[in-house]
């Protein structure tokens, strides 16, 4: 008993834990609105109904079927929208509007706590999205497995989103701006990195632009069962997106000056 | 070197926002245990100030120090001695009171929280409605809240900016026993207001500031006593009101019996100091 009060009281001391912990408080408000859990879920499942259902029973890939193909990216999108969309829309609004993320900012805590709290809740808000739609593919698709590479490729997905969410809730001067980051840069990742559709067979010009989206390497790392050649690549590629976007937004709060 | 008279001393300081100079060479020290007044009109550099002493703004040039540290060089440890109340009303509004000072507990490492949450609570009044999420709370209740939690902490300096902004009277005056408590406790309170009774009410010295730049700073007695302790005004015949500013009451009253119009012979105040000053009105 003694042991566990101690190693809470050490989780306590370190910075990021109170500020991981309001944002879970308030999460777990919005979890107990039904309109959330709905708008976490309808987009995904709109895709699976319409691609899935639709279009996929006549579609093959690679010899597997298009459903077994689809759902593993319906998984990575859903995890980049939600780790991205709840950080960056909280972070402005925080900072724009109800003035909360002054309280952070003004409490004894380092930058860098502030960045792994707020990266962490936005991971958590990620994986949770993602999970309903594990759960939707497991119930629909009989061929639908989750192993390790799948497993890695999430989580440094939403750490990788989570971080580029700080950076445009950091940078943002207006809520409206969040909306034009999410149109011009989330909005057509999530249709051009190999969600939808396998990407190797698109014109060299355009696969390079995708070679360089993050989720496109999202998208390889969680369909391959092996680390090989392609997958080492792509986590590279996802750690070295991962790194930028943290050190940058970390960069953002500790430069913060009003 | 360390002035130990003075807990907070600013240099030189000077803030721009673009083309606009909101703090403008602004030099002034805070004694050890006051309530120092920061008054002035809207957009006098009071809140600009404020935010250059609790590290959310560096100044462009000029240092601000705390405790004898450089506020800017040292931001975590001037963070571990202040506590803000900001005008804009920065509570979590989705959470309930105490989850609001729970939080805000940890992020300044509290030791004993639970009982110091509790004790804070009872302090402003809020104990019987600790589990109330704050959006159901009355403004009055809200700023209570506010200055809970940057007391939850004990810090040696407590920074309100206009405090009683929005209150009506009855809370208004609720708040000014809460903040004369605090200043008897020992800490240095630092208020900035538009509100002359204010001022008046709580503070032993005060800043007069317009556009940026420092106008007058003395205790409010001496302040009055500078331009003059008595006002006799009226009306004219064309409508406009007149006022003269008398050293002593006698003058006022030999003013005023030399008037035919109806006249008021009253005591003077900082607007009166302000308008002096200035020429401006603060409210």
């Amino acid at each position: 008993m003694k042991e566990m009060s101690m190693f809470f009281q050490r989780i306590e001391h370190m910075g990021w834990y109170p500020v991981f912990l309001r944002e879970m408080l308030l999460f777990r408000r919005k979890l107990l609105k039904l309109g959330y859990l709905f708008s976490a879920m309808v987009v995904p499942i709109i895709y699976l109904i319409a691609f899935g259902f639709g279009l996929g029973k006549s579609v093959q890939l690679k010899g597997v079927g298009y459903l077994s193909f689809l759902i593993p990216g319906l998984v990575a999108m859903s995890s980049m929208n939600n780790s991205y969309t709840w950080v960056s829309s909280a972070l402005n609004l925080n900072r724009l509007y109800f003035k909360t993320f002054q309280v952070l900012v003004q409490s004894p805590i380092p930058a860098f706590s502030i960045m792994i709290g707020e990266v962490m809740a936005g991971m958590v808000k990620g994986l949770f999205a993602s999970s309903l739609i594990i759960l939707v593919g497991f119930a629909v698709s009989p061929d639908f497995t989750i192993h390790p590479l799948f497993l890695s490729a999430l989580l440094l997905n939403c750490f990788m989103f989570a971080s580029l969410g700080v950076i445009t809730g950091m940078l943002t001067k207006s809520h409206e701006d969040t909306a034009t980051y999410s149109n011009f840069f989330i909005m057509p990742m999530a249709f051009f990195s190999g969600t939808f559709f396998p990407v190797d067979r698109t014109p060299p010009l355009i696969k390079a632009i995708i070679f360089m989206m993050p989720l496109t390497h999202t998208n390889i790392l969680i369909r391959k069962l092996s680390l090989d050649h392609q997958a080492l690549i792509s986590l590279g590629m996802m750690t070295a997106y991962a790194v930028l976007f943290f050190i940058y937004g970390l960069r953002l709060i500790r430069k913060y000056n009003e | 070197m360390v002035n130990d008279e003075y807990m907070i001393e600013l240099r030189d300081v000077t803030k721009h926002y673009g083309k606009i100079r909101a703090v403008d060479n602004l030099s002034l020290s805070v004694r050890r245990g006051e309530v120092f007044g920061l008054l002035g009109p809207n957009g006098a550099g009071k809140t600009t100030t404020i935010k250059l002493l609790t590290t959310l703004s560096r100044p462009d040039t000029g240092t601000c120090r705390i405790a004898g540290m450089d506020v800017h060089q040292n931001p975590l440890e001037i963070r571990k001695i202040i506590g803000v109340v900001p005008q804009e009303n920065n509570l979590d509004r989705e959470l309930t009171a105490r989850e609001n000072l729970l939080i805000y507990g940890m992020l300044h490492h509290v030791r004993n929280r639970n009982e110091k949450i509790s004790e804070t609570l009872k302090m402003v009044g809020l104990w019987d409605r600790q589990n109330t999420v704050v959006s159901g709370f009355s403004g009055g209740m809200q700023r209570r809240l506010l200055i809970a939690r940057a007391l939850l902490p004990a810090p040696s300096v407590l920074f309100l900016d206009e405090p009683s902004i929005g209150l009506d009277p009855q809370i208004r005056r609720q708040m000014w026993d809460v903040v004369r408590k605090t200043g008897i406790d020992g800490r240095t309170v630092i208020i900035t207001t538009h509100y002359i009774e204010e001022a008046e009410a709580l503070c032993d010295r005060v800043c007069i500031l317009a556009k940026g730049r420092l106008i007058a700073l003395d205790t409010p007695d001496q302040l009055k006593r500078s331009v003059g302790d008595h006002i006799v005004e009226y009306v004219d015949a064309e409508g406009k009101l007149i006022q003269h500013i008398c050293k002593s009451r006698e003058d006022a009253h030999d003013i005023a019996r030399q008037e035919n119009n109806s006249v008021t012979v009253r005591k003077s105040n900082l607007e009166d100091v302000f308008i002096k000053l200035t020429g401006g009105r603060i409210e």
